[in-house]
Parts: structure tokens; sequence; C-alpha cells
């Protein structure tokens, strides 16, 4: 596709070489990704201030907006730790692994569409234009538990151990139903490509958060059990593990694991604003310039990022039981049914907004089941009398 | 053994996300709630003559300490925070400490040696700020200690009114 | 014995004691002042009263120190009657005591003190002024009278009397005037003025010596046995704050002492001043003698003995039995004889306490085989010798300067309390002195006195008896080694 719209380019508009484009857009997105990253750490602190009555960081910088330079620099100056017993080089490569994949995801993401300048026309605000960019990011995310589990194994630390190995498990059994919802989404769509995705929202008008409502709160969920964010932050736990996988850490590597983390919630944001949300469309404006999109899509992002703090101080941390149940009882299945009823709807060539009227169909006996209390003092009782 | 029961959830909090949409609500209220947060440095805490601040050793208008070096309040410190030697003065009291020591690190504040000098001699001051870069240094000698009496005015007319209250009290019981 | 009722209850007292005996030996704490069971009872206080019935007749209130004990009495040392007596006594004591327990030395362990917390009323009654008197009264170098704190309880004026018989002190002047005095202001003399701070039942005489030098309560107080002469009164060793010592004060012994103690004794605190102590151990370099570590120290005196010749042995007259016996069994295993020094009489002898000797264990280690010596044979004795072993506290001291002049040939150890630098020393090891060891003295009538420990010794410094033990271990091995080879 791209060579085609190199050649069916209008002759008028004039285009920068391609390396120099991609070089001048990956600077951009990057700095916003790393700024982002940055100023969300400030955000944490500044949200959980305000939600337990106070005013949080406000001595550096006006309003405190460059405490996160200041964190920076102390990180710089602070002294490196590596464990009497740690691998050293899997204990090095383990903060980069993490930090790597949450960053390379970022490159897919369509922020805007075609930007026109004048004359100049600079493709669509994304690095890279890739067709199957779903797979990619798939790909990706799964990618960024190896960070984890290979950061705590190799502190040689027991709380590191197991704050990775919770981690891997999470991440895993989250990460099915996070991509089944996003199926869902590619079938709603019929495209890998999240350009597509986002370009068929905003003509329809007809955002998957309306029509597919199951696998929009699927994806909230998992999105927080696949960052490690509150209330499924099992890997790191201070209260249990002492920081879990990052507890044997650092200066530096200690800042590259957050900023990793940070990065993953930025990339989750923007996937979930271009999967559910239409990326930067606005209801009922079929076409907007590049200027309006980006803003907008912006808007949307943050606020999905607002939604990861609010959510983490608000809720408390589940149980690790609770977390697998919920994740391959509930979730998993609900996936697949919302797979299978989105999967008919297409094929049957249905209205689309039929889908959340079968959703809440289906839903319903689903939570009557899933809601019903489970006989378990009995078979407990039973156990008892039986041993 | 006490079996406790737990409560019973209904529908809608088992379905949990409700629940945790209610949660979110109480939180976001909270965000625009007034803040509590004293800007510390700049903004003191207030203090009144209620407050323990550190104890400090009172000095009479002549420049001559009131403290005799009984002992009284080393002993009712809980913290054994407190330690005093004696020495003879010439002066009408006939004993003044030669030593008065109290380590601020070990003081716990709590006032007992305010209470128990029979010679209105130790005040709990107004000073709460207790900061070196030793551990030394934070023993504070009888020089450090000193205070004219105005300075502790307030806290020992509080004082005063005090037992004059558990005075008449007492007696008219 | 009598049977007398106290509080319904029938006891069998001393006919020979006074009731207030009577009720202490049987659990009732009748305060007093001026009773005092070492002096003659006057009952001048009146604190100590109690109801007392016999036979029919009406109950009556009497001074219990003063009253002896007659069968069939009924004693009520609680009642309503005898409290409220007693509460009015005190009042009137207290009517011109000033209020100076927070300077007063005797807060806390005063009689006063104690039964006004326990009984006196929180105010006075009084409107007028109190008596106005001298309150920095020096009487002589060891007392200091405050004439306004006196309750004329006549007890140092009975004890001036009846202990030493020096009569000094005397009620002068009359009625609310009345103050103690000595005649014509003169100082009190005699060995015996310190217990006149211990007799008095508050803070009017305390010692000049322990004025304003502690708070009672903040001394820790451990039994112990004077080391000045062979009466070895038993005292109790008071410490301030585990370090240095304050008092001793006379601990009763009806053996040795009973209530008392001379002021020689009572005010040996110098002698064991942490000041200038060995503090660990101390060999002889290429040069000089230079600080070590104990162990190395026993191998060194353990050389010095191991080389051919006896040992002359001298110990101290304040090793205990323990030691000495160690020591002696050390001797005999180097074939040497043991001896103690012995300093000649001084003239201190009194025929109260005082022996004069001031060898607190002469008896234990004649016992134990020592003979005594004096410092001049000693020092002839080590000249001679070309190994030596000087042993206990303060006999550096006690050889005094003759040790300087000793031929550098004599190889000698030294176990002393203090550093002695003089060229003959090859090793020195601390020890601890009689408030920091336990042990026993045999005093001058056969009565075993023992030792506690007040505070711990110096850093470094073990018990003598372990070094001597130590000592013992390891020349022990030196010699099969020596064998083996
Ligand atoms: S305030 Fe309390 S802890 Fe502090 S010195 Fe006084 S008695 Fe001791
Ligand atoms: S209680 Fe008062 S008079 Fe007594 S030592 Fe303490 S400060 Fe001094
Ligand atoms: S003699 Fe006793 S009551 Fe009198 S001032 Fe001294 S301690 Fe207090
Ligand atoms: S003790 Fe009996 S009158 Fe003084």
């Amino acid at each position: 596709m791209p060579v085609e719209a190199v050649t069916l380019a209008d002759t008028t508009t004039k285009e920068l070489p391609l390396l120099v484009l991609w070089l001048f857009k990956a600077g951009l997105i990057y700095g916003g990704l790393l700024g982002t990253a940055a100023l969300m750490t400030l955000a944490e602190r500044k949200v959980s201030a305000w939600i337990q009555y106070r005013i949080g960081p406000n001595r550096v910088g006006p309003w405190g907006l460059l405490q996160p330079l200041a964190d920076g620099v102390k990180f710089i100056f602070k002294e490196e730790v590596v464990p009497d017993g740690a691998n050293p080089l899997m204990f090095r490569l383990a903060p980069i692994l993490s930090a790597v994949p949450a960053m390379l995801a970022i490159a897919v993401i369509p922020f805007a569409g075609e930007v026109k300048i004048g004359d100049w026309s600079f493709g669509t605000l994304s690095i890279a234009n890739l067709d199957i960019s779903v797979l990619y990011v798939g790909a990706l995310t799964g990618l960024s538990v190896y960070g984890v589990i290979l950061g705590g194994w190799s502190s040689n630390s027991k709380y590191s151990l197991l704050g990775g190995l919770r981690a891997s498990a999470q991440m895993i059994s989250y990460e099915l139903t996070l991509l089944l919802a996003v199926l869902s989404v590619v079938l709603m769509n019929g495209s890998l490509d999240l350009r597509a995705i986002a370009a068929d929202q905003a003509s329809t008008g007809m955002w998957n958060a309306i029509v597919q409502p199951v696998a929009f709160v699927l994806f909230v969920i998992a999105m927080f059990a696949e960052t490690n964010r509150h209330p499924f932050d099992f890997a790191e736990c201070e209260p249990e593990l002492v920081g879990g996988f990052h507890t044997e850490y650092s200066s530096m590597k200690f800042a590259l694991f957050f900023l990793g983390e940070y990065c993953a919630m930025v990339v989750m944001a923007c996937l979930a604003t271009t999967f559910f949300l239409g990326g930067g469309a606005l209801p009922f404006i079929a076409e907007l310039a590049w200027y309006v999109e980006l803003p907008v899509f912006c808007a949307k992002a943050s606020s999905f990022l607002f939604l990861f703090l609010w959510v983490r101080w608000t809720l408390p941390r589940f149980r690790y039981d609770q977390l697998m149940t919920l994740g391959w009882q509930v979730m998993l299945p609900l996936a697949l049914v919302n797979l299978f009823v989105t999967g008919a709807v297409v094929a049957l060539g249905w209205h689309p907004l039929l889908m959340p009227l079968l959703a809440i169909a289906v839903l319903v006996p689903f939570a009557l089941l899933f809601g019903r209390p489970r006989p378990r003092s009995e078979s407990l009782t039973h156990e008892g009398a039986a041993g | 053994m006490v079996i406790v029961k737990r409560k019973e959830l209904s529908f809608w909090e088992r379905l949990y996300l409700p629940e945790v949409v209610r949660g979110l609500s109480v939180t976001m209220r909270a965000i625009f709630r007034r803040k509590i947060t004293r800007q510390y440095p700049e903004e003191p805490l207030a203090t009144n003559e209620v407050t323990r601040g550190q104890p400090r050793l009172a000095v009479n208008e002549d420049d001559t300490i009131r403290c005799v070096s009984c002992g009284l309040c080393e002993i009712a410190c809980p913290a054994y925070a407190i330690t005093i030697d004696g020495q003879e003065t010439d002066r009408f009291i006939e004993r003044e400490p030669e030593r008065f020591d109290i380590d601020m690190l070990r003081c716990i504040l709590c006032g007992f040696c305010e209470e128990a000098c029979p010679k209105d001699a130790i005040f709990m001051s107004e000073e709460l700020e207790l900061a070196d870069f030793s551990r030394e240094a934070l023993v504070y000698d009888i020089e450090k200690l000193k205070r004219p009496i105005s300075a502790l005015q307030r806290r020992s007319d509080y004082v005063y009114k005090l037992n004059d209250r558990w005075h008449s009290s007492s007696s008219t019981s | 014995m009598t049977t007398i009722q106290i509080n319904g209850k029938d006891v069998e007292v001393d006919p020979k004691q006074p009731l207030i005996h009577a009720l202490h030996t049987n659990g009732c704490d009748v305060p007093m002042y001026c009773y005092h069971p070492g002096l003659s009872p006057v009952g001048s206080c009146r604190i100590c009263q109690v109801e007392v019935q016999q036979g029919e007749g009406p109950s009556r209130v009497v001074v219990s120190c003063r009253t002896p004990v007659a069968d069939g009495m009924r004693v009520f040392p609680d009642s309503e009657k005898a409290h409220d007596v007693r509460r009015e006594c005190l009042e009137f004591l207290l009517k011109n005591h000033p209020l100076d327990c927070p300077i007063c030395d005797k807060a806390g362990e005063c009689d006063l003190q104690d039964y006004s917390f326990a009984e006196g009323q929180g105010e006075g009654r009084s409107v007028e002024p109190r008596r106005k008197l001298e309150k920095r009264k020096s009487l002589g170098d060891v007392i200091v009278l405050d004439e306004e704190r006196c309750i004329l309880c006549s007890r140092c004026v009975r004890f001036m009397e009846e202990v030493p018989k020096t009569p000094q002190l005397t009620v002068a002047d009359l009625g609310a005037r009345s103050v103690i005095a000595t005649f014509m202001d003169r100082p009190l003399t005699g060995k015996y003025q310190g217990n006149l701070a211990d007799v008095c039942p508050v803070g009017a005489l305390t010692l000049s010596a322990f004025r304003f030098q502690a708070r009672v309560w903040n001394l820790t107080k451990t039994t112990g046995t004077c080391g000045e002469c062979s009466r070895g009164c038993s005292v109790t060793t008071e410490v301030l704050r585990g370090g240095e010592l304050k008092r001793f004060r006379p601990r009763y012994n009806a053996d040795v002492n009973t209530w008392w103690m001379c002021d020689v004794g009572r005010f040996a605190i110098e002698e064991h001043s942490l000041e200038g102590r060995l503090v660990g151990a101390l060999v002889r370099g290429s040069r000089e003698l230079e600080p070590a570590d104990p162990f190395d120290a026993i191998d060194r005196a353990a050389d010095v003995f191991t080389a051919p010749g006896h040992p002359v042995v001298i110990a101290s007259p304040w090793l205990t039995v323990e030691e000495g016996e160690r020591l002696r069994d050390l001797a005999e295993a180097l074939g040497s004889e043991v001896h103690f020094l012995s300093p000649p009489a001084n003239d201190l002898a009194d025929d109260l306490l005082h022996t004069g000797d001031p060898c607190p264990n002469r008896r234990g280690l004649e016992g134990l085989g020592f003979s005594p010596i004096d410092a001049e044979a000693a020092l002839e004795l080590l000249s001679g010798a070309t190994s030596a072993l000087i042993c206990g506290e303060r006999i550096g001291a006690l050889l005094g300067e003759g040790l300087g002049e000793l031929p550098e040939k004599l190889r000698l150890v030294v176990l002393d309390t203090m550093p002695l630098d003089v060229p003959a020393v090859r090793a020195e090891l601390g020890v601890p002195s009689s408030i920091e060891r336990t042990g026993t003295w045999i005093n001058v009538d056969g009565h075993a006195g023992k030792l506690g420990i007040a505070r711990s010794a110096p850093p470094g410094v073990a018990p003598l008896v372990q070094t001597l033990d130590d000592l013992v271990a390891r020349l022990s091995t030196t010699a099969t080694a020596g064998g083996e080879r």
C-alpha cells in the first residue's frame, strides 16, 4: 500500500526523503512518549496526593513540574548495586528488555491522519505504516514479560523471583483476554491495520466502545494487568514482596524499569484510544484535519492515563488466586463468547448496533451463572470431615 | 475462637464492576476536596500553651538558673534523657546544676520533667525543631537549654493555672 | 519471753527491748526519729506513739520507744487514735521544717520525708513564718549542720556520748530557739563523726564530702566489706551511674561493727578512683611497657616463670581467700614460698572498731600459709631473685619507691590495680579493686566478710582469680610441651 500511496500522490504535494521523514517523526513521537512517561511519574504523585487531600510535589519548578527532572538526576547519581550471585548479564539486560518493547510498540500508533502543511505532505502521523500493526503490537506486548521475569530471576533474591514468576503468569493469562478482545475489534472493523481500524470507526461514527462494550471493558481490565498496574501489580507488591522483581535494582536500571512501565501505560492508552475510541475522531464529524485529530487523540489517551492513576489510588490489590480466577474463569470465557457473537454478527451481516444488545443478552445469564454463590464452605467441611 | 461471618454480597456487589465505579467516584470526589497539606518550613506549626515542645531550663531575670539540680526530673523522665550533677553555689538556693544534659534524641516530649520540677525550673518550650549532624550535638547541655523565663512565659502561666486548678479541686474534696 | 498482743495477735517478744522493737520485728512499721537501736531511748520526738491497753483499763497512747513490754499488753499500732496522734506530732515537726527536699542530701532516704509522704498533710496550716536559722554551718571537716532541718531528736548528741564516748554535741538554747551545737562552736573531732550523718534521721547533719555529690536514688548500692583495717566492717558500697564510688555506709552486722564504721574506712573513696587505673595489660617491648592483649601478657608472664629458678611471690594484704588459694597453688607449682605484704600497724587503732592493722585479710592469708613480710624485707627478697610475681590490689604502692631500684635482671610480673613503670617489670595485668570483685576476707576475729561487685572493673580487667587460673593453665601447657620436647 505505501508504494501505491507514493505513486498516487498529488503531483503538487512535495515530500521529504523517506529517511529524513522517519527520523523526524521518530524524534517527535519518542520525544513525546518519553516526555509523557516522565510527566506520568509526576502525575502519579500528584493524583495520589489529590486523592489523599494532599498537594503533592510542588517544590521543584512551578507546580513541581521539574520534579521528574530532579528524580532523573537523583537516579543517575545513585549507586548502582549488582547483588552478589546475580547473573550479571541478565541482570543488566532485564531493564532494557522491559523498556524497549514498550517503546517499540508506539511506532505503529496512528496519532493523526495525513499531515499537510502548505504544499508539503508528511504522511500519516505515525512512525511506521504497518499493515499488520495489530499483530506487531501483540507480539511486543508478549515480549515485555521477559524484562520482568529476567529481572526477577537474575537478581538472586527470593522476593524478586516470586515477583517475576507471578508477573509472568499474570501477563500470559491476561494477554489472552487482551488479544481476544482486540480480535473482536479486528473482526468488527475488518483489518489488522491500526490506521484502518481507526479510520473505519471514524467513518461509520460507531466507535467500538459502543458497539463492542464487552470487548472494551475486557480490554481495559486486561490492560491494567498487562502493564502491571494496580489492582494487578503482582510483580511489585510492596507489602508482600518488597518491590518484587525490582527489589535488587537501583539507580538507572531501576529507572529503566519504571520508564518501561510508564511507556507501556502510554502505549496501552494509545491502543485503547485507537481500538475503541476511534483514534482522533470526533463524533458526527467525518473528516478532521490532523491538527484537530492530534489533540483529540491526545485528550482521549490522556483520559486513559488518568484512569490508570485513578484506579491505582482507589482499588486495593487482588489476591493472587482471585486474579487467576478472574482471568481464566471469567474474562477468558467472556472474551471467547464475545468473539463468537461478533463473528456471528459480522458473518450474518447484521447491523453492528445489534452487538451491544446481544452482549447484554449474553452477559446477563453469564453474570447470573458467575454471580451465584459457590458452595465453597460446604466443600471445605466435607474435606475436613473426610480428613 | 470467634467465627466472623462474612457479609453476604449482593448480586451487584458480586459483579464487582459497579462497586469499582462506586469506589472511583469516591476518590474522584476526594480530588476536589480542600487540601490539608501544611507547607512546613514556610508555614510553621502553630503552637499554643498546650504545645509540648522540647524542655528548656528557665533562667531568672537576674541571669541565675532556677534549677537546684534536685534530680526529680531525672528520675521522672521515662526515657532516661536527663543527666544531672549538682554543685554548691553561694546563692540562697545552695545548690545548682554543674551538668544538666538532656539527650534530645531520647526525650519523648512527655512533659514529666516539667510536672516533676518543684522549682518551676524546667518548662516545655515552643521549640519543636531538632536537627544536627551528630548524635553528640543533640545532647543539649545546660548552655543550650537555658532560656529566659520570658520566653517560657506562656507555658509557665498555663502550668500555674493547671496547678491551681488541681490544687483547688484536691483541697475541696 | 514476754507475750503481748499486737493488733489482736499474740506474739512472743524480747522483754529487754522496748515496745517499738517488738513492733518492728513483728511487721508493724511504726515511724521513729529519736529512737535508734544502737542508742539509749529518750522519747523526745514522739512520732512512735501507739495505742496500748493493759488489763481492763482504758487504752492509752504511749511512745513505744520508751515503753517496756509487759505480759498481756495489747498494742494497737494502727488504730485511728494512734494515727491521729502521730499525724499531729508530724505536723509539729514539720511546722518549722524547711521545704528543702530538692536540695537536701538526705532526700530519698529521709525518715521524715517518707513519713510525711505517707501520712502528712499536703499543706501547712500555720500562718507564721518558719524559723530562720543557719543553714550551712560547718561542724569541722566532716559534718555540715543545717539547723533549720534539725528536728532535735538528739540522736547525734547521744551517739557522741555513747558510742565513741567523746561527748561534743549538745542541744543549746531553749524552746523554739534550741539548736544542736558544739561547745563554743568548736569543730568536732574524732574518728566516728561520719556516723552522725547516718544517725540523723533528717538532713540536718550531712557529710561535707558527700555534699551535693549525688541524689541517693541514683546510687547503686551493693553490700561489701571495708578493707581499710582488719576489722572488716560490713558496708554498703554506693556507686553513681555504674562508675564513680560516692560513699561507703556501715551495714548492720551484729558480730563485727553493729551500726557503725570509722571515718578512715568511710572516706576511703580515693582508693577506688577509676583515674589512672591499669586498664588491660602491659608488656615490656624492646624498651618501654606497651599496651598488650591480656592473653599475650599472660604468655609473657608464663615465659618468665618457666625459666629455671623459683620466683619470689608477694601478695597484697587485700587478696581474698579465694585468690590466695589460687596464688598458693601457683606458687607451689613453681616451688616458691608465698608471702603477703604486711605494713606495720598504724596509730589509728582505738577500742571501738579500728584495729590499727591495715591488712583486711591477715587471718585469711595466714591461714593459707602466707607469711607476713614488711616492705623492706620484701624488697630485699626481690632484689636477690631472678623472677618474681607481685600480686593484688595496691601492691605496687605498698612496696613503694624501692621498686624502682630493683636490678634489671629481676624479671617482675605485676598484677595490680595501678600501672607500675619500673625497669624490672616484664608483664603487668590489671586487677579489680575490692569494690569490683567478689571474695572473702577473714577479719581479726575470724568473721568472714564478703566482697561484692559494686561496679564492673575497667575494660580488659579480668577477676584476679581468673587471671591466676589462666596463668596456671598456660604454665601447665608449657610444662607438658616442654616434657614432650
Ligand atoms: S519531656 Fe519527658 S522525656 Fe523529655 S526530658 Fe522531660 S521527662 Fe524526659
Ligand atoms: S526537677 Fe527542676 S529543680 Fe530539680 S533538677 Fe529538674 S529542673 Fe532542676
Ligand atoms: S531532712 Fe528530709 S524532709 Fe527535711 S528537707 Fe531533708 S529530705 Fe526533706
Ligand atoms: S522514736 Fe519514740 S519518741 Fe522518738
